[in-house]
């Protein structure tokens, strides 16, 4: 789109507050945004053309290299498309161990999307305190998993791994302790007089305006929008979830959901614990010829596979849709539009916690 | 007044876009909803909407069609939210106007499938315009 304006702002493709590679280039009034347009392609894996025609085996390792923030997800929903393709059950203990490691990669992804905000405010004190708190998660994930990232936990009938009583006493311990911290880092996000300055009011994306860019996750909960996809999952629904949801449509109120949702997850992580059943991890099963498209709740929002696969389990076709492709969208076309300062259009596109990587899969 | 000093021929990109299976598939059946020919679409999008928006066309696409549920059957028949707000092919005002004509042509008594076609034919007026 080639057109003449009066003023305009190229924020990226590389900014010291983003983490990934992307180029927002905002048409300004003043200092107010009017306009904006995004640029992608900086960093195209191509991923869904490398996983056409290879084995399932191999397709879920692709797969969680989708995305290196919320690998698991990525992992639980393809091997779960699978499954439903190939009418394999999970035996109980796993599934409860899966949504264990499920809710250990949101509880890392959000505090990692709320470091980003609190750093691009320049409140770098609470940025820290959060990336320290998520190391004490990314060890409790290389506990359980044996890995920090990538750690292709969960596989087709069941998990790799089981939960032994030691590992169940340091995850205990190390839950206790983030909780703590994090009810006291909260209460710093709550009653900052700066951050409230610099995110209530700022970023608006009305019910409305989410409804209609197809806006998922935290960012659409955070507009009001009561949707998320673990309240179909069956261990999610035998675990009584329900979603958080808030109304103030700022980026306070996305934020807020996200330290909402890291102690929902810790509360989930428990319930598990504490009801784990007793058997094996893997049931075993075969896969098989079938098309499905199946979602899950990724840190960002909704994440589906739409999949076919041949007789011997080899992904014939595959197609991914990322929650941060809507987020990004709802954000730079509606949440940026109006702010008044320029300084706001940074801190506003981290709140809806865009991942490049997904969104270019 | 200044150009965009950074700007880059995106059209090989939004192109390769366009042509990824889902989004094919949506450009394809709008295409054909509004009988207009595939490049000729495409051409059109690509002129019309940045990356982002290309990337999301098959959730708005999905959204849309969900939203339009069991509404106003002359609006949902034609589309008005669909190419308007979820799809941005043709401007809020003129569709407005397309559907109080589509509307009114129904209402004195033209049949339903004749005044959606002609409705059809003046959205691809504008698209060609």
């Amino acid at each position: 789109m080639k057109h003449t304006v009066d003023v305009n702002i190229p924020l990226g493709p590389v900014h010291p507050c983003f983490k990934e590679p992307a180029r927002v280039k905002c048409e300004t009034k003043g200092e107010r945004i009017i306009a904006a347009e995004v640029e992608l392609g900086y960093m195209k894996k191509g991923i869904e053309r490398i996983m056409k025609g290879r084995p399932w085996q191999e397709v879920m390792f692709l797969a969680e290299r989708v995305c290196g923030i919320c690998s698991v997800i990525h992992n639980m929903v393809f091997i779960e498309a699978i499954e439903q393709v190939s009418g394999i059950a999970v035996p109980p203990r796993a599934a409860y161990l899966r949504v264990v490691a499920n809710e250990l990669d949101r509880m890392q992804s959000h505090l990692l999307a709320n470091f980003s905000y609190c750093y691009t405010i320049e409140h770098e004190t609470l940025g820290m305190y959060l990336l320290d708190l998520r190391e004490k998660v990314m060890d409790v994930i290389e506990r359980l998993t044996g890995a920090r990232v990538t750690c292709a936990y969960i596989i087709p009938g069941g998990v790799r791994f089981d939960i032994g009583a030691q590992d169940e006493a340091f995850l205990r311990e190390s839950l206790a302790r983030i909780e703590d911290d994090l009810t006291r880092y909260t209460g710093m996000f709550e009653s900052g007089p700066m951050i409230a300055l610099r995110s209530r009011g700022i970023g608006i994306l009305t019910k409305e305006a989410a409804m209609q860019a197809h806006a998922v996750g935290p960012t659409a909960r955070a507009s009001g929008i009561s949707v998320d996809r673990r309240t179909e999952h069956p261990t999610y629904r035998q675990l009584g979830f329900e979603p958080v949801v808030r109304t103030e449509c700022d980026n306070y109120a996305r934020i807020m959901v996200r330290f909402g949702e890291v102690f929902q997850s810790i509360r989930l992580i428990r319930a598990c614990l504490d009801n784990l059943p007793e058997g094996v991890i893997r049931g075993g099963g075969t896969c098989t010829a079938g098309e499905t498209r199946y979602s899950g709740e990724a840190p960002r929002g909704e994440l589906t596979y739409i999949i076919r696969t041949d007789d011997y389990g080899r992904v014939i076709d595959i197609q991914i849709q990322t929650p941060s492709i809507m987020n990004i969208e709802a954000c730079c076309h509606v949440m940026i539009i109006g702010v008044d300062s320029v300084a706001d259009v940074t801190s506003t596109f981290v709140s809806a916690d865009p991942c490049i990587a997904c969104t270019e899969r | 007044m200044s150009a965009w000093i950074y700007e880059q021929d995106l059209t090989a990109q939004k192109y390769r876009i366009l042509v990824s299976v889902r989004h094919d598939r949506v450009i394809r059946q709008i295409a054909a909803d509004l009988d207009i020919g595939l490049q000729e679409l495409r051409k059109y999008v690509i002129e019309h909407c940045d990356m982002i928006l290309l990337e999301n066309l098959p959730a708005r696409y999905e959204a849309a069609l969900t939203a339009a549920g069991d509404a106003d059957p002359v609006a949902k028949a034609i589309g008005r939210d669909l190419y308007t707000t979820a799809i941005p092919l043709v401007p809020t005002g003129i569709m407005e106007t397309i559907y109080q004509t589509t509307a009114a042509k129904v209402a004195a008594g033209t049949p339903f499938d004749a005044a959606v076609a002609d409705a059809r034919a003046m959205m691809k007026e504008v698209i060609h315009a």
